[in-house]
Protein backbone atom coordinates (compact mmCIF):
# COMPACT_ATOMS: atom_id res chain seq x y z
CA UNK A 1 0.00 0.00 0.00
CA UNK A 2 2.94 2.11 0.70
CA UNK A 3 4.65 1.77 -2.67
CA UNK A 4 1.45 2.77 -3.76
CA UNK A 5 1.12 5.40 -2.35
CA UNK A 6 4.23 6.92 -2.96
CA UNK A 7 3.62 5.83 -6.87
CA UNK A 8 0.28 7.44 -6.89
CA UNK A 9 1.09 10.60 -5.40
CA UNK A 10 3.70 11.64 -7.61
CA UNK A 11 0.77 12.06 -10.12
CA UNK A 12 -1.88 12.75 -8.10
CA UNK A 13 -1.44 16.91 -9.16
CA UNK A 14 -1.42 15.43 -12.73
CA UNK A 15 -4.82 13.82 -11.79
CA UNK A 16 -6.45 16.92 -10.02
CA UNK A 17 -5.32 19.11 -13.46
CA UNK A 18 -6.41 16.36 -15.72
CA UNK A 19 -3.23 15.65 -17.36
CA UNK A 20 -2.45 12.91 -16.96
CA UNK A 21 -2.41 9.29 -19.75
CA UNK A 22 -5.54 6.72 -19.37
CA UNK A 23 -3.19 4.57 -17.86
CA UNK A 24 -2.25 6.73 -14.98
CA UNK A 25 -5.95 7.72 -14.66
CA UNK A 26 -6.80 4.12 -14.15
CA UNK A 27 -3.57 3.37 -11.79
CA UNK A 28 -4.92 6.68 -9.64
CA UNK A 29 -8.49 5.91 -9.55
CA UNK A 30 -8.22 2.28 -8.49
CA UNK A 31 -5.82 3.30 -6.17
CA UNK A 32 -8.09 5.85 -4.53
CA UNK A 33 -11.17 3.39 -3.90
CA UNK A 34 -8.85 1.40 -2.09
CA UNK A 35 -7.26 3.84 -0.13
CA UNK A 36 -8.53 6.92 2.35
CA UNK A 37 -5.59 8.83 2.92
CA UNK A 38 -5.16 9.81 -1.18
CA UNK A 39 -8.71 10.54 -1.43
CA UNK A 40 -7.91 13.20 1.87
CA UNK A 41 -5.11 14.05 -0.20
CA UNK A 42 -7.21 15.10 -3.58
CA UNK A 43 -9.91 16.50 -1.44
CA UNK A 44 -7.18 18.98 0.17
CA UNK A 45 -6.61 19.94 -3.23
CA UNK A 46 -10.22 20.36 -4.46
CA UNK A 47 -10.66 22.70 -1.30
CA UNK A 48 -7.46 24.70 -1.32
CA UNK A 49 -8.08 25.62 -5.05
CA UNK A 50 -12.45 27.03 -4.22
CA UNK A 51 -10.49 28.45 -1.73
CA UNK A 52 -7.97 30.44 -3.84
CA UNK A 53 -10.18 30.59 -6.78
CA UNK A 54 -13.13 32.46 -4.97
CA UNK A 55 -10.78 35.51 -4.39
CA UNK A 56 -8.81 35.70 -7.41
CA UNK A 57 -11.72 36.08 -9.27
CA UNK A 58 -13.10 38.90 -7.04
CA UNK A 59 -10.04 40.62 -7.46
CA UNK A 60 -10.20 40.15 -11.40
CA UNK A 61 -13.68 41.43 -11.95
CA UNK A 62 -12.96 44.24 -9.73
CA UNK A 63 -9.47 45.13 -11.28
CA UNK A 64 -9.97 46.85 -14.96
CA UNK A 65 -6.33 47.13 -16.07
CA UNK A 66 -7.00 51.02 -17.08
CA UNK A 67 -3.23 50.87 -17.84
CA UNK A 68 -3.32 48.14 -20.64
CA UNK A 69 -6.64 49.83 -22.06
CA UNK A 70 -4.47 53.23 -21.83
CA UNK A 71 -1.21 51.30 -24.14
CA UNK A 72 -3.55 49.41 -26.17
CA UNK A 73 -5.68 52.84 -27.07
CA UNK A 74 -2.18 54.75 -28.06
CA UNK A 75 -1.06 52.07 -29.58
CA UNK A 76 -4.73 52.42 -32.26
CA UNK A 77 -4.68 55.65 -32.40
CA UNK A 78 -0.58 55.48 -33.51
CA UNK A 79 -1.76 53.07 -36.13
CA UNK A 80 -4.14 54.96 -37.48
CA UNK A 81 -2.38 58.40 -37.86
CA UNK A 82 0.25 56.84 -39.85
CA UNK A 83 2.40 58.82 -42.29
CA UNK A 84 2.66 58.39 -45.91
CA UNK A 85 6.30 58.14 -45.04
CA UNK A 86 5.63 55.76 -42.47
CA UNK A 87 3.37 53.50 -44.58
CA UNK A 88 5.92 53.49 -47.09
CA UNK A 89 8.52 52.40 -44.74
CA UNK A 90 6.08 49.64 -43.10
CA UNK A 91 5.32 48.74 -47.05
CA UNK A 92 9.25 48.04 -47.18
CA UNK A 93 8.72 45.70 -43.49
CA UNK A 94 6.66 43.71 -45.24
CA UNK A 95 8.10 43.41 -48.69
CA UNK A 96 9.99 40.16 -48.99
CA UNK A 97 12.50 41.64 -51.37
CA UNK A 98 14.22 43.05 -48.83
CA UNK A 99 14.38 40.59 -46.55
CA UNK A 100 16.84 38.21 -48.01
CA UNK A 101 20.17 40.02 -49.14
CA UNK A 102 20.47 37.79 -51.98
CA UNK A 103 18.31 39.83 -54.01
CA UNK A 104 20.77 42.91 -54.12
CA UNK A 105 22.91 41.35 -56.80
CA UNK A 106 19.81 39.93 -58.48
CA UNK A 107 17.80 43.46 -58.43
CA UNK A 108 20.98 45.32 -59.45
CA UNK A 109 21.54 43.16 -62.43
CA UNK A 110 17.84 43.50 -63.39
CA UNK A 111 18.18 46.91 -63.15
CA UNK A 112 21.24 47.15 -64.88
CA UNK A 113 19.93 45.02 -67.63
CA UNK A 114 16.88 47.25 -67.93
CA UNK A 115 18.86 50.24 -68.47
CA UNK A 116 21.28 48.64 -70.94
CA UNK A 117 18.08 47.78 -72.78
CA UNK A 118 16.32 50.67 -72.39
CA UNK A 119 19.32 52.44 -74.33
CA UNK A 120 19.81 50.04 -77.15
CA UNK A 121 15.16 50.60 -77.68
CA UNK A 122 15.74 54.38 -77.46
CA UNK A 123 18.95 54.70 -79.52
CA UNK A 124 18.14 55.62 -83.08
CA UNK A 125 19.59 53.81 -85.78
CA UNK A 126 19.25 55.88 -89.39
CA UNK A 127 18.54 52.71 -91.57
CA UNK A 128 15.73 54.04 -93.86
CA UNK A 129 16.02 54.94 -97.11
CA UNK A 130 15.85 58.67 -97.49
CA UNK A 131 13.53 60.29 -100.21
CA UNK A 132 13.81 64.00 -99.42
CA UNK A 133 15.86 65.55 -97.10
CA UNK A 134 14.05 69.37 -97.68
CA UNK A 135 10.38 69.01 -96.58
CA UNK A 136 9.90 72.63 -97.92
CA UNK A 137 11.74 75.78 -99.03
CA UNK A 138 11.59 79.60 -99.67
CA UNK A 139 13.29 82.21 -100.01
CA UNK A 140 11.72 86.54 -100.08
CA UNK A 141 14.18 87.74 -102.00
CA UNK A 142 16.62 85.07 -103.98
CA UNK A 143 16.40 82.10 -105.79
CA UNK A 144 17.17 78.93 -104.54
CA UNK A 145 18.46 75.55 -105.97
CA UNK A 146 18.03 72.18 -104.31
CA UNK A 147 20.69 69.78 -105.14
CA UNK A 148 20.43 66.07 -102.99
CA UNK A 149 23.41 63.69 -103.06
CA UNK A 150 23.24 59.87 -101.49
CA UNK A 151 27.02 59.40 -101.51
CA UNK A 152 28.43 61.08 -99.92
CA UNK A 153 25.07 61.92 -97.89
CA UNK A 154 25.25 65.64 -98.94
CA UNK A 155 22.31 67.96 -99.37
CA UNK A 156 22.85 71.17 -100.92
CA UNK A 157 20.60 74.46 -100.50
CA UNK A 158 21.94 77.15 -103.08
CA UNK A 159 21.23 80.74 -102.92
CA UNK A 160 21.67 83.10 -105.78
CA UNK A 161 21.95 86.46 -104.41
CA UNK A 162 22.99 87.88 -107.75
CA UNK A 163 23.70 86.97 -111.02
CA UNK A 164 27.26 86.85 -110.60
CA UNK A 165 27.12 83.87 -107.85
CA UNK A 166 25.33 81.32 -110.78
CA UNK A 167 29.08 80.63 -112.00
CA UNK A 168 30.38 79.50 -108.63
CA UNK A 169 28.30 76.60 -108.57
CA UNK A 170 28.76 73.41 -110.64
CA UNK B 1 19.97 41.52 -28.36
CA UNK B 2 23.41 42.23 -30.45
CA UNK B 3 22.80 40.13 -33.29
CA UNK B 4 18.66 41.62 -33.71
CA UNK B 5 20.40 44.67 -33.46
CA UNK B 6 22.68 44.29 -36.07
CA UNK B 7 20.07 42.26 -38.38
CA UNK B 8 18.09 45.36 -37.99
CA UNK B 9 21.12 47.24 -39.75
CA UNK B 10 21.77 45.04 -42.46
CA UNK B 11 17.26 44.95 -43.09
CA UNK B 12 17.92 48.91 -43.03
CA UNK B 13 21.11 48.78 -45.33
CA UNK B 14 19.18 46.73 -47.77
CA UNK B 15 16.83 48.19 -48.28
CA UNK B 16 18.33 51.52 -48.71
CA UNK B 17 20.55 49.83 -50.90
CA UNK B 18 17.37 48.95 -52.85
CA UNK B 19 15.83 52.11 -53.04
CA UNK B 20 18.97 53.43 -53.95
CA UNK B 21 18.66 51.39 -57.20
CA UNK B 22 14.78 51.92 -58.07
CA UNK B 23 15.48 55.38 -57.80
CA UNK B 24 19.31 55.17 -59.67
CA UNK B 25 17.15 53.25 -62.48
CA UNK B 26 13.81 55.54 -62.62
CA UNK B 27 16.69 58.54 -62.87
CA UNK B 28 18.37 56.81 -66.37
CA UNK B 29 15.17 56.08 -67.57
CA UNK B 30 14.04 59.18 -67.33
CA UNK B 31 17.21 61.03 -68.06
CA UNK B 32 17.20 58.43 -71.25
CA UNK B 33 14.04 59.94 -72.59
CA UNK B 34 14.86 63.82 -71.92
CA UNK B 35 18.44 62.92 -73.59
CA UNK B 36 16.35 61.86 -76.71
CA UNK B 37 14.66 64.60 -76.83
CA UNK B 38 17.43 67.22 -77.72
CA UNK B 39 19.88 66.53 -80.66
CA UNK B 40 23.34 67.86 -81.14
CA UNK B 41 24.44 69.92 -83.81
CA UNK B 42 27.28 70.75 -85.61
CA UNK B 43 27.20 73.82 -87.23
CA UNK B 44 29.87 75.51 -89.53
CA UNK B 45 30.09 78.37 -91.35
CA UNK B 46 32.95 78.44 -93.90
CA UNK B 47 33.90 81.47 -96.81
CA UNK B 48 34.53 79.70 -100.00
CA UNK B 49 36.37 81.50 -102.83
CA UNK B 50 38.91 81.23 -105.86
CA UNK B 51 41.37 83.39 -104.09
CA UNK B 52 44.40 81.41 -103.50
CA UNK B 53 44.43 77.88 -102.90
CA UNK B 54 44.31 77.56 -99.16
CA UNK B 55 42.47 74.73 -97.73
CA UNK B 56 41.35 75.45 -93.76
CA UNK B 57 43.25 72.35 -92.14
CA UNK B 58 39.87 71.86 -89.87
CA UNK B 59 38.02 70.98 -93.08
CA UNK B 60 39.65 68.28 -94.14
CA UNK B 61 36.61 66.02 -93.36
CA UNK B 62 34.42 67.60 -95.82
CA UNK B 63 37.14 68.94 -98.22
CA UNK B 64 36.59 65.76 -100.32
CA UNK B 65 32.48 66.34 -100.40
CA UNK B 66 33.43 70.51 -101.43
CA UNK B 67 35.33 69.93 -103.81
CA UNK B 68 32.87 67.75 -105.94
CA UNK B 69 30.29 69.71 -105.41
CA UNK B 70 31.92 72.85 -106.11
CA UNK B 71 34.64 74.95 -108.40
CA UNK B 72 35.84 77.09 -105.31
CA UNK B 73 39.58 76.88 -104.73
CA UNK B 74 39.42 78.27 -101.33
CA UNK B 75 37.85 77.28 -98.44
CA UNK B 76 38.29 78.82 -94.90
CA UNK B 77 36.74 78.01 -91.99
CA UNK B 78 35.38 81.02 -90.21
CA UNK B 79 33.22 80.18 -87.35
CA UNK B 80 32.43 75.99 -85.77
CA UNK B 81 29.24 75.64 -83.18
CA UNK B 82 28.23 72.93 -81.49
CA UNK B 83 24.47 73.39 -80.42
CA UNK B 84 21.91 71.36 -78.46
CA UNK B 85 18.66 71.62 -79.68
CA UNK B 86 15.78 71.22 -77.71
CA UNK B 87 11.89 70.72 -79.53
CA UNK B 88 10.58 74.57 -80.05
CA UNK B 89 13.77 76.33 -79.35
CA UNK B 90 15.02 78.11 -82.22
CA UNK B 91 18.97 78.65 -81.65
CA UNK B 92 20.20 81.58 -83.43
CA UNK B 93 23.95 82.62 -84.39
CA UNK B 94 25.58 85.15 -86.39
CA UNK B 95 26.44 83.70 -89.40
CA UNK B 96 28.53 86.64 -91.16
CA UNK B 97 28.25 90.18 -90.62
CA UNK B 98 24.29 91.33 -91.70
CA UNK B 99 23.02 87.73 -92.02
CA UNK B 100 22.30 85.13 -88.88
CA UNK B 101 20.84 81.86 -88.68
CA UNK B 102 18.37 80.42 -86.57
CA UNK B 103 17.65 76.60 -86.03
CA UNK B 104 14.69 74.71 -84.49
CA UNK B 105 14.00 71.53 -84.09
CA UNK B 106 10.79 70.97 -84.55
CA UNK B 107 10.32 67.15 -84.83
CA UNK B 108 11.92 63.99 -83.54
CA UNK B 109 11.47 60.98 -85.44
CA UNK B 110 13.67 57.32 -84.57
CA UNK B 111 15.78 58.24 -87.53
CA UNK B 112 15.84 62.03 -88.31
CA UNK B 113 15.27 64.95 -86.91
CA UNK B 114 13.15 67.65 -88.67
CA UNK B 115 15.15 71.50 -88.45
CA UNK B 116 13.59 74.68 -89.04
CA UNK B 117 16.46 76.83 -91.18
CA UNK B 118 16.26 80.24 -91.42
CA UNK B 119 18.78 82.48 -92.92
CA UNK B 120 17.77 86.24 -92.10
CA UNK B 121 19.02 89.45 -93.79
CA UNK B 122 18.43 92.75 -92.77
CA UNK B 123 14.99 91.78 -91.25
CA UNK B 124 13.96 89.46 -93.85
CA UNK B 125 13.74 85.58 -94.87
CA UNK B 126 16.80 85.31 -97.25
CA UNK B 127 15.82 81.39 -96.85
CA UNK B 128 13.09 79.54 -94.93
CA UNK B 129 13.64 75.94 -95.16
CA UNK B 130 12.67 72.59 -93.15
CA UNK B 131 14.91 69.77 -93.64
CA UNK B 132 14.57 66.12 -92.60
CA UNK B 133 18.54 65.63 -91.32
CA UNK B 134 19.61 61.97 -90.48
CA UNK B 135 22.88 61.08 -88.80
CA UNK B 136 26.27 61.39 -91.27
CA UNK B 137 24.19 63.19 -93.46
CA UNK B 138 25.36 66.85 -94.20
CA UNK B 139 23.26 69.57 -95.38
CA UNK B 140 25.14 72.92 -97.12
CA UNK B 141 23.72 75.92 -97.73
CA UNK B 142 25.46 78.33 -99.39
CA UNK B 143 25.57 81.40 -102.03
CA UNK B 144 24.89 84.36 -99.64
CA UNK B 145 28.29 86.66 -100.69
CA UNK B 146 31.37 87.40 -98.29
CA UNK B 147 33.96 89.24 -99.56
CA UNK B 148 35.51 87.67 -102.16
CA UNK B 149 33.64 84.53 -102.61
CA UNK B 150 30.36 82.91 -100.71
CA UNK B 151 29.67 81.71 -97.87
CA UNK B 152 28.60 77.96 -96.83
CA UNK B 153 26.79 76.62 -93.76
CA UNK B 154 27.44 73.18 -93.34
CA UNK B 155 24.88 71.44 -90.68
CA UNK B 156 25.06 67.79 -89.43
CA UNK B 157 23.22 66.28 -86.94
CA UNK B 158 24.92 63.87 -84.35
CA UNK B 159 22.80 61.12 -82.67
Amino acid sequence: MKNSCSTVSTVLEKYFDQEVTDEEKLLVEGHLQECPGCRDALKSMEEFRILIKAPVEEATQKEDFPWVWQKIERGIRQQEKLTWWQSFRSWLDVTPLFKKRVWIPAVATVVVLLFVTTQIILKKTPSYPEVSVVEYIESQSDNVMVYQLEEPKVTVIWLFEGPEEERTTT
Amino acid sequence: MAVRGSGGGTDNNMRRTGFLLVAFFVFSFFSTLTASAQVPVRMRVIQASNVGQNIDPSLSDVHKELGSLFSFTSYRLLREENLRLFPNQPATIMAHPGRFMEVTLVGLQKEAAKLRIRVIREGKDILDTQVRLSPGRTVLIGGPRHGEGVVIYAISARF
